[in-house]
């Protein structure tokens, strides 16, 4: 019976329910939206560095610090038997040493990366070092990143001076020929940064068999003489970085639950308030407080549920639209931020739950709480619309 | 007669800020079952606060409302909402329907309220929307009824489980005329026929014609009590 009183209630109010289902699904779906956004911005950031560059870790040379170019020089170390050992498609091995480019006349600091031109590790398109020589010629065949080739002028086919100290401190130049210019997902590999063969590097710095780090598909144990860095070690800055944005994720997941819960609010309580007479009505005909609280909580559940409802109809249209066209992210061409493709929605099955979960409690909770007081206080109050105010 | 209501030495103190303010000033008096009477008085002078009390809606300050035996002190929220329930019909100046309820709806509401099926009722329920004389609106829902009309319906739903006592607070105060003497007409048909006692509280002095007994407040104290003698006088 009081199913069937609740039904009828609610699916004969009208607009004002269909109004507030559809405000409250809405922000749901807003909470999950937003939430799974941030998810898929971390998810291509952290996949992107495992892509071009992190791969299972790095295996370091002792002292090697990626952001003290001068000290590069210092940190190097031969390739343990332990991880020479490991197949092309497990580990690939990387030495950076600091150069300068001359392109038109004008000095331009970059980081040489030299790596093993038979790695399958690591997703680069380095292809068009594949067919030069292991023999270093008169001139050094180089591969740039889009960024770096539009930051110092150059293009395929330039040609530009190149300086850099060998394993003896002496210096050396010779030309530098951009044979291809590639994209790469990852700013972090492309601004300021010369592809090179890691033989051609090796020679020209005589540093044989040398390497600042070797990058593997994962953990071999620990090796004497290398350092290892996780994933998460190597990518601690960039997630730092999304946890920071996340937090403001988090402070904006907060707003709109709680805008979502003022909505939810006004609409019930203007319902309770327009309806205390009701409320009145229903215990002068004797109806017991138990049954009327149930009835008028039933009204919210089932407002709740068909937004939890209208949400998934409405949630899953939006997420299969989104995700065919993604969100462009064009803008953060000119960062430093490893999300350079167009970013998809990763859902989290426990944030919708935890999200669907906190606004169906809201939703059950205050269609509760205003009835519950009306039939605690005297039927007279609510017959004369004074139970609240 | 029976005793239908027995008040009982009833105060009624309303506490307005830090002011205590006298609704009902010891009142006593008997209802009898089947009764069809009134209480008249001005504005203020306790009428709707006397029949909240004998209808469980509020507690007197002090004395006693025993109905049937039944003394109304003793019982809790919820056995005042079963002793309305099984034994009280209201019917208020503003009507008060379910809105989003049908004519037929709101007249069925009570007996569902008792665990009725509706199948096994829905011909009393025509029958008493007939005798009121709504069977072209049964459908309608409140809001597209006339005052008159609504007043209608809610004596329906009144007296639909046949309750031993109606409480009716200025039932004919919104409406005209010409529809206060209809309803007036149908509680007397309705009393007659059903006996449950109609107690009222109005101000109408078209009401007078229609009670057998009249009780006149002020400030909250009984100032005379009438009943009908053998010539259809009042006194
Ligand atoms: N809930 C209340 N709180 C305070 N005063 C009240 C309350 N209800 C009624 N009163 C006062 O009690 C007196 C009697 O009211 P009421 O019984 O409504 O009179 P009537 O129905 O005869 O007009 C009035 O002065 C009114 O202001
Ligand atoms: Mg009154």
């Amino acid at each position: 019976m009081i199913v069937s009183i609740a039904w009828k209630n609610f699916s004969r109010q009208g607009i004002r329910a269909i109004l507030n289902v559809l405000v409250t699904a809405l922000a749901m779906v807003a909470v999950v939206f937003n939430l799974s956004l941030y998810n898929g911005f971390q998810a291509q950031a952290t996949r992107n560095m495992i892509r071009t560059d992190v791969g299972g870790g790095h295996y370091q040379a002792p002292g090697f610090d990626i952001l003290t170019p001068t000290e590069w020089e210092d940190t190097t170390h031969k390739v343990p038997s332990a991880l020479k050992k490991l197949s092309s498609a497990e580990k690939a091995e990387v030495l950076v040493q600091q150069g300068q480019l001359y392109p038109n006349r004008r000095l331009y600091p970059v980081q040489l990366r030299g790596i093993d031109i038979d790695q399958t590790l690591l997703d680069l398109p380095l292809d068009g070092l594949k067919k030069f020589d292991a023999k270093l010629g008169d001139v050094i065949p180089a591969v740039l990143g889009v960024k770096m080739a539009k930051k110092a002028h150059l293009k395929q086919g330039d040609t530009a001076v190149l300086k850099w100290r060998d394993r003896n401190g002496v210096v050396d130049a010779r030309d530098v020929r951009v044979v291809d210019v590639v994209t790469l997902v990852n700013p972090r590999v492309d601004e300021g940064v010369l592809w090179l063969r890691l033989d051609h590097l090796r020679n020209m710095t005589q540093r044989m068999d040398e390497v600042s780090w070797v990058a593997v598909d994962e953990h071999h144990g620990n090796v004497d003489g290398m350092k290892f860095q996780s994933v998460e070690q190597l990518i601690a800055d960039i997630l730092y970085m999304i946890e920071q944005d996340r937090r403001y994720a988090k402070i904006f997941w907060v707003i709109l639950v709680f805008l979502a819960g003022i909505g939810v609010f006004n609409t019930q309580i203007l319902n309770v308030f327009k309806r205390q007479k009701e409320v009145g009505t229903l215990m002068a005909l004797g109806m017991t407080p138990g049954r009327i609280v149930s009835v008028f909580t039933l009204e919210g559940s089932m407002a709740a549920f068909l937004s939890v409802f209208l949400a998934l109809v409405l949630g899953t249209g939006l997420f299969a639209w989104f995700q065919s066209v993604g969100l462009d992210v064009s803008h953060l061409a000119e960062s430093t931020i490893p999300v350079q493709e167009k970013v998809l929605l990763e859902i989290h099955p426990d944030e919708v739950a935890y999200s669907t979960v906190i606004i169906v409690a809201i939703m059950i909770l205050i269609s509760w709480l205003p009835v519950r007081k009306i039939t605690r206080l005297d039927p007279t109050l609510a017959l004369r619309g004074r139970a609240i105010t | 007669m029976d005793t239908l209501v027995k008040i009982e030495k009833v105060v009624k103190v309303y506490r307005v800020g830090d002011e205590d303010f006298t609704a009902l000033h010891d009142i006593s008096l008997n209802i009898e079952a089947g009764a069809f009477m009134s209480f008249v008085g001005p504005s203020g002078s306790g009428k709707t606060t006397l029949l909240n009390l004998m209808g469980g809606l509020d507690k007197p300050t002090s004395g006693n409302i025993f109905f049937e035996n039944i003394n109304l002190k003793d019982l809790n929220r919820t056995d005042l909402a079963e002793y309305r329930r099984k034994n009280l019909g209201f019917i208020f100046q503003t009507y008060n329907l379910l809105p989003v309820y049908s004519v037929y709806e709101n007249v069925l509401f009570p007996l569902l309220l008792d665990g009725e099926k509706e199948s096994a009722v829905r011909q009393k329920v025509l029958d008493l929307v007939e005798k009121v004389g709504l069977s072209d609106q049964v459908n309608k829902k409140p809001a597209h009824l006339s005052g008159g009309q609504c007043q209608r319906v809610a004596i329906a739903r009144a007296l639909v489980k046949q309750p031993s006592l109606i409480l009716a607070d200025e039932p004919t105060a919104n409406l005209d005329a010409e529809n206060s003497y209809q309803v007036l007409e149908l509680m007397r048909d309705l009393n007659r026929q059903l006996k449950a006692a109609f107690v009222f509280s109005t101000h109408d002095e078209k009401v007078t014609k229609y009670v057998n007994r009249e009780i006149g407040l002020e400030d909250g104290r009984i100032i005379w009590d009438k009943k009908r003698d053998g010539n259809g006088v009042l006194e």
